[in-house]
């Protein structure tokens, strides 16, 4: 598993952190949905597909779809390219030129073949996976109708939590794919996203007006909910070009003084905001 | 599919009489030829002489459940002691709430 998050980045599209969904992990790996500019994943999926990195379940690896004979498989209507799933070997065959590995997940059971390193012939290494939980990397293949994962990387599962791990990232794709992205993560300026703080129900009513975020909707809708209604109170409250004192954004957001300093920071990362007189002034970059 | 084993905890038993499942749990009780795990309830397990399983550890099984709610065991891995069960139990929540991408039927 530690290895893993690299590999993860090589492959995975430039989408794979757009949700911050956290250094190691990240659900969103396949959304193809353009951060959730496009209405419909599935008409302008085309081209994208390229570059993504999809986790997925044997059972819809086996339940792919191609339009034509050539045509890139389809998983919940979007294009794949690169998949990644976990499963226990259930056998393998070692061939000269490439190995074979049966890959089970509980959801069903597929080839993997493996190209062999000519300069690693015959090490014995692909037996030793044999009955282990394996992570694979690779590209789903049909040969005379029978599928068949061509694999860039298998790699042994260590912890076996990776392997629940994973099934909960390929449900969570398949969801976000299929229905969009997580209320709380829905872009900036949508008006439902506002009700969903957590802090929301301490706000006092007017004090936060969202809508005036539409103008930096584009830039806001990688921030968290606390960041934006950091930034709307700037927005709305700052009195001159020095911005406006953490200790007021605290005051006038209602949000605790550790998430008031987080959500600046955030801002501050993403160029959002900047510091005027000193770093507890903060104002909007315009 | 017969090749299908979903993944269920003690609550799902009833539904999965004569299925090949899945089961995450913790070892409680070992005995000769049975043994007793915790999978968000106890399930009694029919061992075959190839089980290698230690209390306290965790376990990933796949068995045929039986008409009595005893699970048959037909092949089983120790998994130590680091398992995490609340994602066990949030993996087979999944499972049935999206079986689309887990099993048929």
């Amino acid at each position: 598993m530690s290895q893993y998050p690299s590999d993860l980045k090589r492959y995975g599209g430039n989408n794979y952190d757009t949700y911050g969904g956290g250094g190691g992990g990240g659900f969103y790996t396949g959304s193809q949905g353009g951060g959730g500019t496009q209405a419909s994943p599935g008409s302008e999926a085309k081209g994208r597909g390229a570059n993504t990195l999809r986790p997925v379940t044997i059972k819809q690896i086996l339940e792919t779809t191609q339009e034509l004979a050539d045509a890139p498989f389809k998983i919940d209507g979007v294009e794949i390219s690169y998949i990644t799933f976990v499963g226990r070997v259930r056998s393998v065959a070692e061939q000269t030129t490439n190995n074979t590995y049966v890959i089970d997940d509980g959801t069903g059971t597929l080839d993997v073949k493996q190209w062999v390193d000519t300069d690693a012939v015959g090490d014995g290494s692909a037996q030793q996976l044999n009955g282990q939980y394996v992570r694979v990397l690779g590209q789903l293949k049909s040969f005379s109708n029978k599928k068949h994962v061509g694999s860039h990387k298998i790699q042994l599962v260590t912890d076996f939590n990776e392997v629940q791990y994973h099934l909960l990232e390929a449900t969570a794709t398949h969801l976000h794919l299929t229905r969009g992205p997580p209320e709380q993560f829905a872009p900036a300026g949508d008006g439902s996203a506002v009700a969903t703080s957590a802090y929301g129900q301490n706000r006092g009513t007017g004090d936060v007006v969202m809508g005036g975020t539409a103008d930096a909707g584009g830039r806001l809708s990688n921030v968290s909910q606390n960041a934006r209604i950091v930034y709307s109170t700037i927005k709305k409250d700052a009195e001159s070009s020095e911005g406006m004192h953490v200790n007021n954004i605290r005051i006038k957001s209602h949000l605790p003084r550790d998430v008031v300093a987080k959500a600046v920071e955030e801002l501050l990362a993403a160029g959002i905001v900047y510091t005027t007189l000193d770093e507890y002034h903060v104002a909007v970059l315009d | 599919m017969s090749e299908q084993t979903p993944r269920i905890n003690a609550r799902y038993l009833e539904k999965f009489v004569n299925h090949t499942v899945r089961i995450v749990g913790k070892v409680t009780e070992l005995y000769g030829d049975s043994a007793k795990i915790d999978a968000s309830g106890t399930i009694n397990l029919i061992l075959t002489r190839e089980c290698h399983m230690t209390v306290g550890n965790g376990v990933e099984l796949v068995g045929k459940v039986q008409p009595t709610g005893d699970v048959k065991v037909l092949s089983s891995w120790d998994l130590g002691p680091d398992v995490d069960y609340n994602i066990a139990d949030a993996v087979v929540d999944a499972t049935h709430r999206y079986k689309d991408l887990f099993y048929d039927v």
